[in-house]
């Protein structure tokens, strides 16, 4: 018992790989960063469909945003993976292939543009009716109301609740090894499979997210609580 | 419409017995998620010494993704403590302490929205505090919270899904075994990802449902 546990707290294995390793921390990193823009994006126009005032548009954002909350997203990443291409390819009469970190880019950023879109929904709902009432009364457009006055104060409103997103976003990106796009928990699978010393290995992986989630949730709440304080002054 | 039935409903008992597992693993994880997380909450909150082990544990839980979760279970966790040994387990308790992470810090919002008041009322009664626990917190505790336990049970049902990773026979490592017979994934895939978002899009409406329900009939607001 001892014996393991102190070869558990022992990370030199963990140490000894660290370029390997920190090489699939940036790729993670890197998954992470397009899919959220590619959720926020997606999210983003939800939203704006789900506000509409033709019940098409607001139909299919509905659709979309049940959809995309309620599906698994290792389901989704699979799904894409080796779904989506023979469909397209059906589609377009040629063979198609998706690289892994394309597939793992459309999967992670289709599942959580629904709940940004929830969170862009929630936010321009809050807006009183009566700015609205003014920007008509001010002649201005449809359009320039939702740029200019509703979105800007959207964005400060779902700043706390898009920190979590973000977060659960980062850590289903682990999910992406298993399409072997080569993020950290992928290199960590690979050396351990090497070594076949799985205990500092996953050891190492779990304490290197843990580290990374925590570090990035308090520099966040921090900086989006004072961005807010200094913009809503 | 041939494949369909060549692929998805002949094999209907395959999707049905994948199907099972999933449940049974969404149950037990559900069940220690609340327990745990209870507990978790109950030593956080009142007892001192090892206040910082709970926090520790809570936010472990909470920020590492449950994919890392599920394979250190399963591969450290055995060395470590000669247990969980089966595949089985380990994906409960992944699963479990995961939920019971953020049940932990829900349960800890309720207990603390709990008027003081209603603690000293109980003890000028003469109860003693594990009967006022018992019959005056835990009560307003699971009301005020039955909406995100609601909702943990539906995280626990997505993330189910990944216990196939471990070689548990659930709905999606079912799913995948067809898939890798006949190389046929359109149709095997496309029915695995409509059942599970169909099953998770029910359960959270009858868990809405449900949570309001209880706490309506217990004078308590829709939301």
């Amino acid at each position: 018992m001892s014996e393991s546990l102190r070869e558990s707290l022992d990370l030199s294995l963990f140490w000894e790989y660290r370029f390997i390793l920190f090489k699939g921390l940036s790729m993670s990193l890197g998954v992470f960063a397009c899919a959220a823009a590619l959720a926020l994006a997606g999210g983003l126009v939800a939203a704006l469909m789900r506000v509409s005032r033709y019940r098409a548009l607001r139909w299919t954002g509905t659709v979309h945003v049940e959809v995309s909350r309620n599906s698994p997203d290792y389901i989704m990443v699979v799904w894409v993976h080796f779904v989506l291409p023979l469909l397209l390819g059906a589609l377009i009469g040629k063979r198609l292939e998706f690289n892994p970190f394309v597939s793992a880019l459309i999967a992670l950023g289709f599942v959580y543009s629904g709940y940004f879109a929830e969170t862009f929904r929630a936010g321009i709902e809050a807006v009183p009716r009566g700015q609205i009432e003014a920007g008509r009364g001010l002649g201005m457009s449809e359009r320039l109301i939702m740029w200019r006055l509703i979105l800007p104060q959207v964005v400060r409103r779902m700043l706390p609740e898009s920190v979590n997103q973000f977060i659960s976003l980062f850590k289903a990106t682990s999910i992406v090894s298993l399409i072997a796009v080569p993020d950290l928990m992928y290199q960590v699978s690979m050396v351990s499979a090497q070594e076949m010393r799985p205990l500092p290995l996953y050891t190492g992986a779990a304490v290197t997210y843990f580290a990374v989630v925590c570090g990035a949730s308090y520099l966040l709440q921090r900086l989006s609580g004072r961005w807010r304080a200094k913009v809503f002054a | 419409m041939n494949n369909w039935d060549r692929l998805v409903w002949n094999q209907r008992e395959v999707f049905l017995a994948g199907f099972q597992t999933t449940l049974q693993i969404c149950a037990v994880a559900f069940f220690w998620a609340i327990v745990i997380g209870l507990l978790l909450c109950l030593v956080r909150m009142y007892v001192r010494p090892v206040k910082p082990v709970a926090v520790l544990l809570i936010e472990f839980f909470r920020a590492t993704p449950i994919l890392v979760q599920l394979l250190w279970v399963n591969y450290v966790w055995p060395e470590l403590f000669g247990w969980p040994n089966t595949f089985f387990a380990a994906a409960c308790v992944a699963l479990a302490v995961q939920s019971a992470g953020y049940l932990a810090e829900t349960f800890r919002g309720a207990i603390e929205a709990i008027p003081r008041g209603h603690l000293e009322a109980a003890s000028s009664l003469g109860m003693s505090p594990w009967h006022a626990f018992a019959r005056i917190t835990l009560p307003q505790v699971l009301l005020d919270a039955a909406p995100s336990i609601g909702n943990q049970f539906t995280v626990i049902v997505k993330s189910s899904a990944l216990v196939s990773v471990i070689a548990v026979p659930d709905l999606m490592f079912q799913s995948q075994k067809l898939v890798n017979k006949w190389y046929e994934p359109i149709e095997i895939l496309t029915a695995t990802a409509a059942i599970y978002i169909a099953f998770i899009f029910l359960v959270s409406m009858a868990l809405n449902w449900l949570a309001g329900s209880v706490r309506r009939r217990y004078g308590l607001g829709a939301n």
